[in-house]
């Protein structure tokens, strides 16, 4: 009898019972738990927490005005016009813009990111993403600067309706999903928050199907 | 990790002497007290929050052995390997075997407490195996040889001065004492490490049964580096960590990162399910999750169960005004303030831990911020009561108790007793209506008076006809 | 209303005004007050310290004293808690004794508790004058509640002014035995109590337990402040107070 045994075996002895409840009933329920009150706009909410996360935000009206935003961002903040994308963003016109693009997971030598999200959580001002063949994970987290391309429309109020879309439109969970909320940071020293930690420094998110607004 | 809880009191009196700690440690108050208080205010119903929470937590301690069972089938049919350990040396050795069996030289590590619990760093070192913590602070530990202070902020007992002679000795850059420079220094020295790394050691903070998915909160970024870039993942965590659905989870994480540093969200959660699928350009071909008992099992079905409902927030001894005041390596082991002094006698032994339930006024600021409601003071009476049946006390209080139970409940003798004891009070106190020294209690009087009875007790003057 | 007054063993032994205090404001509340006399020990410092065959013995005790009384009353949060909230819990495995205690921690309040929520006092019979600052008792706070109470009772006082301290909810330091086993700790505790009074710059610090009063005002004094009064809720509100 190994371990595992002996573990479980201890375990059901402490229950006093051997009976065990229907696990699998009361996982498939998925019942959620008390949630917060979100207002029924969710695009100012989303655009006002990730802000109180020190991402950046801009909002175009159609997806193919991302790319002269992207660029533009990127020479504001002199940074080379060159990114690693995700291969699901890559038929947008990056190479008009000035942005020289390459679709492939990132290395460390990479300065620019570019992905798109499967949702917003507007409660928290949260990115989700989800890693895969077209969009891989190492391309929000490797470069400095990470832009994010997400459609207005996929902003939902709260992490349990992004379980429900990703459970509906997916079906099963990736090899990994990425909740971002803003640029990487730290408190270690001094409990003194500081930006830009292991992973990105900066975050842009490129709002789409948004009506303009200057900040 | 070493257990030295048994030195609790001359450590704690060194660390109220230690300026420079005390001084670190008032920078709790800022962060992890008010800030907390910040975000919880932002929820309408944290009560309910907390019910909840409890709840989940109480349905899977109720049925662990299902829900394991069901997490690990799941994880299975996803690629990962399921490896159960009973004790903290079966964490090393099964590490060890993993990175044996697929070529590990080099391996990074995100925080896990759990991996402290096991002394897992020194045991790869000793097979030859280079272990780089990321974590910042655990990074800042590991290059200083010290164990951790507090779960969540690692290095809260150290001066940005400290970390800048640490960097300058080890990095040999030139030194400075600008906090974005030193985090930045820090970055550039690990991140060759990750890129380098063959196999990524994470904790989890919890185990997801419905999906067989470990997940990991962090801030910083090396918690997803770790275990995206190397080939090899290996999430080490207790038992207790399994939680059933992705909405159960979810409910966790609005209180968690409240609790733990006055965030909504930490910056990054990380669900992580299976290997790298044939076509992912990243990601880990291996997926290795060992599950920890190392004494979590026996506290099932005892008075002490609650305690496994923890979601190592810290907010217990962020708001603890004994660990304020001491800070975490007085209490000797991985775990410090309230929780530690649950968790250390319960898995070392009460033998070797014997003053830190003992160390608590009881004065409950813990139990109110605990996000899964545990009955902390109500668990280390129960430790007191264990220690008293097991005769752990020292005779002399015990006399000294007993004298007063049995008094207590003669009430001619305990009138004796006290007329007795308040004359004497009031005499040797004289004029100056205060005593500097008392024989028995010099742990009152070497730092404060007794202000002295007036001389005689109130029943004897009630019963005299005084009102 | 027939009312127990258990004065508790510090009191009876360190400071008897309280108890006659406590008694005037029950008296002023128009009730009938009635003090056991075979009262002693609610079993706390054994209960805290693991004895729970000593903590149920007097338990038992003072079961059988105050059976004739409608409630109980006490000038002090940590023993009222004992009462209302670990007594319940001691015996929570004995139907009978459990539903004897149930009821007996439903008739048991702490003293500011009792006058604000049961008797209703409407005026307080004492006079003090001055600025006073008041520590919030960890028992008193956290098992019981109170803490709008006894600053509603001295909202009733004109010459009373009351300057909040830092951090009034934090501990002092006394935890029963702790300040002795712990002492260095807990002089630390009481030194960072006593940081926050001074820089209310109050002329009295005021609390509704007198284990916490001893344990401040034993470090105010070895600090060299003789001069800051130590006073119990039920003093002030009582008359013992004199003017400033």
């Amino acid at each position: 009898m190994g371990a595992r045994e002996r573990i479980l075996i201890r375990i059901a002895a402490a229950r006093g019972t051997t009976e065990s409840a229907d696990i699998g009933d009361a996982i498939r329920r998925h019942s959620r738990g008390p949630m917060p009150r979100i207002e029924k706009d969710l695009v100012p909410r989303f655009r006002d927490r990730v802000i109180k996360l020190a991402c950046d935000v801009a909002a175009v009206r159609a997806v193919n005005e991302a790319p002269p935003v992207a660029a533009r961002y990127l020479s504001e903040h002199h940074l080379p016009p060159r990114a690693v994308c995700w291969p699901e963003l890559n038929a947008l016109d990056w190479r008009s813009a000035g942005i020289d693009t390459q679709a492939r997971a990132a290395r460390g030598d990479d300065m620019v990111g570019i992905t798109g999200a499967f949702a917003g959580i507007a409660e928290t001002g949260t990115l989700m993403l989800l890693s895969g063949p077209q969009t891989p994970a190492t391309v929000s987290l490797l470069p400095e600067t990470h832009i994010v391309v997400l459609e207005a429309g996929r902003i939902v109020a709260t992490m349990e309706d992004a379980w429900d879309r990703l459970r509906s439109e997916h079906g099963k969970l990736p090899r990994a999903v990425n909740f971002v909320s803003g640029p990487s940071r730290t408190a270690d020293i001094e409990q003194t928050v500081t930006l830009g930690a292991h992973g990105p420094y900066r975050v842009l998110i490129i709002l789409v199907g948004v009506q303009a607004k200057s900040l | 990790m070493q257990v030295t809880a048994m030195h609790f009191k001359r450590k704690a009196g060194a660390n109220l002497r230690n300026e420079k700690l005390q001084k670190a440690l008032e920078k709790l108050q800022s962060k992890f007290v008010d800030g907390r208080a910040v975000v919880i205010a932002e929820l309408s119903d944290f009560e309910g929050l907390r019910d909840a929470a409890a709840a989940i937590r109480d349905r899977v301690l109720n049925n662990l052995d299902g829900y394991l069972q069901h997490f690990e089938q799941e994880a299975t049919a996803r690629g990962a390997v399921v490896h159960w350990a009973e004790t903290a040396d079966d964490v090393n050795r099964i590490v060890a075997e993993i990175a044996a069996q697929h070529g590990v030289q080099r391996i990074v590590k995100s925080k896990s407490m759990v991996t402290e619990e096991c002394g897992l760093n020194d045991f790869l070192e000793s097979r030859g195996l280079t272990v780089l913590e990321t974590d910042l602070g655990e990074y800042i530990l590991q290059l200083a040889k010290e164990p951790p202070s507090h779960i969540v902020a690692p290095v809260v007992h150290k001066s940005k001065e400290d970390i800048a002679d640490l960097f300058e000795q080890k990095h040999h850059r030139p030194r400075t004492t600008q906090i974005t420079e030193l985090c930045r220094e820090a970055r550039e020295v690990l991140r060759p490490g990750f890129l380098a790394a063959d196999m990524g050691i994470s904790g989890g903070n919890f185990i997801i049964a419905e999906t067989g998915s470990v997940l990991i909160v962090t801030n910083e970024g090396n918690g997803r580096l770790s275990t995206t870039l190397p080939r090899v993942h290996v999430a080490i965590t207790g038992i207790e960590k399994v939680v059933p659905t992705l909405e159960d989870v979810t409910t966790l994480l609005r209180l968690l990162p409240r609790s733990a540093t006055g965030q909504s969200i930490t910056n990054y959660v990380s669900v992580l399910t299976g290997t790298k699928g044939k076509e992912d350009a990243d990601g880990p071909e291996h997926f290795h999750i060992v599950l920890l008992d190392n004494g979590r099992s026996r506290l099932l079905g005892t008075e002490l169960q609650p305690m496994l409902r923890c979601i190592r927030c810290g907010a217990c001894m962020n708001h603890c005004p004994v660990y304020q005041n001491i800070g975490g390596h007085a209490y000797g082991w991985v775990y410090p303030g309230p929780m530690g002094s649950v968790l250390t006698p319960a898995f070392v032994g009460l033998e070797n831990a014997l003053d830190l339930p003992n160390a608590s006024t009881f004065c409950g600021a813990c139990a109110v911020v605990c996000p899964v409601k545990i009955p902390l003071p109500d668990l280390l009476r129960q430790l007191r009561h264990e220690q008293v049946k097991r005769h752990l006390r020292p005779w002399q209080e015990r006399a000294a108790l007993r004298l007063w139970s049995w008094l207590a409940q003669r009430p001619a003798w305990y009138a004796l007793g006290t007329r007795l004891v308040v004359r004497l009070l009031c005499l040797f106190a004289g004029s100056g209506k205060r005593l500097r020294h008392l024989p028995g209690v010099s742990g009152w009087t070497n730092g404060r008076d007794m202000p002295a009875p007036t001389g005689r007790t109130f029943r004897e003057l009630y019963r005299s006809g005084r009102t | 209303m027939r009312v127990g007054l258990f004065v508790t063993c510090l009191v009876d032994m360190m400071r008897p005004s309280i108890g006659f205090a406590a008694l005037r404001l029950l008296k002023a509340a128009g009730c009938e007050v009635v003090v056991p006399s075979d009262q002693t020990c609610c079993g706390q410092p054994g209960y805290n310290s693991g004895d729970q065959d000593a903590a149920k013995a007097l338990a038992l005790k003072l079961l059988k004293e105050f059976d004739g009384c409608e409630y109980v009353v006490l000038p002090s949060g940590s023993c009222a808690g004992m009462i209302r909230v670990h007594y319940p819990a001691l015996f929570k495995d004995d139907p009978a004794l459990s539903e004897s205690f149930q009821r007996l921690a439903g008739r048991t309040y702490e003293l500011t508790d009792f006058l604000v929520n049961v008797a209703k006092l409407k005026a307080v019979p004492g006079d003090y004058s001055g600025s006073l600052t008041y520590h919030d008792s960890c028992s008193g706070l956290r098992e019981l509640g109170v803490q709008a109470q006894p600053r509603a009772l001295l909202a009733k006082m004109p010459g009373v002014q009351i300057t909040e301290m830092r951090e009034a909810t934090t501990c002092c330091g006394f935890g029963g035995t702790f300040s002795v086993k712990f002492g260095e700790i807990s002089t630390r505790m009481a030194d960072n109590k006593c940081e926050h009074i001074a820089a209310t710059g109050a002329g009295a610090i005021v609390a509704g337990d007198l284990g916490c009063l001893l344990n401040i005002e034993g470090r105010l004094r070895r600090r060299g402040d003789l001069n800051t009064r130590v006073l119990h809720i039920a003093e002030v509100l009582a008359g013992e107070g004199e003017c400033k």
